[in-house]
């Protein structure tokens, strides 16, 4: 019989090849192992597993007292997560798309965020908000938003955007056991799952215990020398099938995962763009008042000199995002966009 | 030799067919029992397929391919 599939190395001794949406789900369960303070609650992520398979297993491993189903209520639920962080636990709070936030922003930004700091930091807030982000696959207006830049706006929070599988356990593992909150942003695209539009780099080989990824360290997705693409999320993915074809034209594109908008790792961009010279920022979330502008300010801010041509910027336009796949896919940074803001930076 | 059938997913209609949606082992490498092979999908609904025993894997079908329910998509020696 013939097999079609493209031949796949098996996966290093102690490691296990996972999709993302795998590798979140055993952080979790690592960690609900680990320590008996971590539950986890929000709508479907018992017997369904997460809408986008990131609670899978969990409820017939650990129960229903430790994996929470809740009403479609989410000022309720969140407000139980941050009581519940103030009095010793680490929950982790799903909010199924971070396009929901909209009804409990009151507890995510004015309690969750704020307590450590009005507490004089004399109380924490070791909670985890979970949510899925991003479009791609016609889901519209309400349901294809990334919104990192709004919740890396409200101070107090760090935000965590993961791209790989490896990437998603460490950083949900050094999400679960930090003190603040953190929000932990994945992009349903990355995910792995079989129903979205196939994406090789949503599986990867992740090791099989617990470990960390520190939360506000970039990563060289791929070393260049000609420009600097720094992007997050899916759009690492895009920037790296971008990269991989342009190098065949001789061009050179280093492709920096943010990994979090909070921390952000302003040094890494810094080396990246005083390195070459040349920056792209992509972004999902929409342009102004974002992460673009954010990261370009980082580079201004230092030396204005460092910058050999006009920074490109590959955001949504400032629009809703559109149901009809064509329009969405016009306003999404995909892979053309992001090839046509390369060659503008290298002049090819 | 172990066949490792496509699992039920439909009671209903017998020649119920789905989607192998993702390889995690590599034909020809060795799995333990309860390894997981490979992910499974009919509509949305996505199912897990384990090794029943260990040994080595060989896959019958690629990614992306539609399968029967019940045909086999690999053999355990």
């Amino acid at each position: 019989m013939t097999v079609t599939q493209e031949p796949v190395v098996p996966a290093p001794r102690g490691t296990h090849r996972l999709t993302t949406a795998k590798a979140i789900a055993e952080a979790v369960a690592l960690e609900m192992e680990r320590d008996p303070s971590v539950f986890y609650l929000g709508e479907d992520v018992g017997a369904y597993g997460g809408i986008f398979g990131a609670t899978g297993g969990l409820l017939e491993r650990f129960g229903p007292e430790r994996v929470v189903d809740t009403p479609i209520s989410e000022t309720a639920f969140l407000g139980l997560a941050v009581g519940a962080a103030v009095e010793g636990m680490r929950p982790i709070a799903e909010l199924m798309f971070a396009d929901f936030v909209g009804v409990c922003l009151d507890q995510v930004y004015n309690h969750m965020a704020k307590i450590h700091f009005e507490s004089g930091g004399n109380v924490t807030v070791p909670m985890v908000l979970t949510t899925a982000t991003g479009g791609g696959y016609s889901d519209a207006a309400q349901h294809s938003q990334c919104l990192w830049g709004l919740f890396a706006h409200l101070p107090g929070m760090k935000v965590v955007v993961p791209s790989s599988p490896y990437d998603a356990k460490g950083l949900m593992t050094a999400a679960i056991r930090d003190d603040n909150p953190v929000v932990y942003m994945f992009h349903k695209g990355v995910m792995g799952l079989p129903w979205m539009a196939k994406n090789p780099r949503a599986t990867g080989d992740v090791p099989e215990g617990a470990y960390e990824v520190p939360i506000g360290t970039a990563r060289v997705a791929r070393e260049g020398s000609d420009v600097s693409v720094v992007t997050v999320s899916l759009s690492v993915h895009h920037a790296l099938d971008v990269a991989e074809k342009l190098a065949d034209e001789g061009i050179s594109a280093e492709v920096l995962d943010l990994r979090s908008l909070v921390p952000l790792d302003r040094e890494a961009i810094l080396e990246s763009v005083g390195k070459t010279g040349r920056l792209v920022v992509v972004d999902e979330d929409y342009r102004s008042f974002g992460m673009t502008g954010e990261v370009v300010a980082t580079v201004t801010d230092v030396d204005p000199g460092m910058l050999r041509v006009p920074v490109q910027r590959v955001a949504v336009p400032d629009v809703p995002i559109p149901y009809a796949h064509a329009l969405e896919y016009a306003v999404l940074p995909r892979h053309d966009r992001i090839e046509a803001a390369v060659r503008r930076a290298v002049g090819a | 030799m172990t066949d490792v059938p496509f699992p039920a997913l439909s009671q209903k209609d017998p020649n119920a067919e789905g989607v192998l949606a993702t390889w995690f082992v590599a034909d020809g490498q060795t799995v333990r029992a309860d390894e997981l092979l490979a992910e499974v999908q009919v509509d949305k609904v996505a199912v897990e397929v384990p090794a029943p025993v260990g040994g080595v894997v060989h896959l019958l079908v690629g990614e992306d391919e539609a399968v029967t329910q019940g045909r086999p998509i690999a053999r355990i020696d």
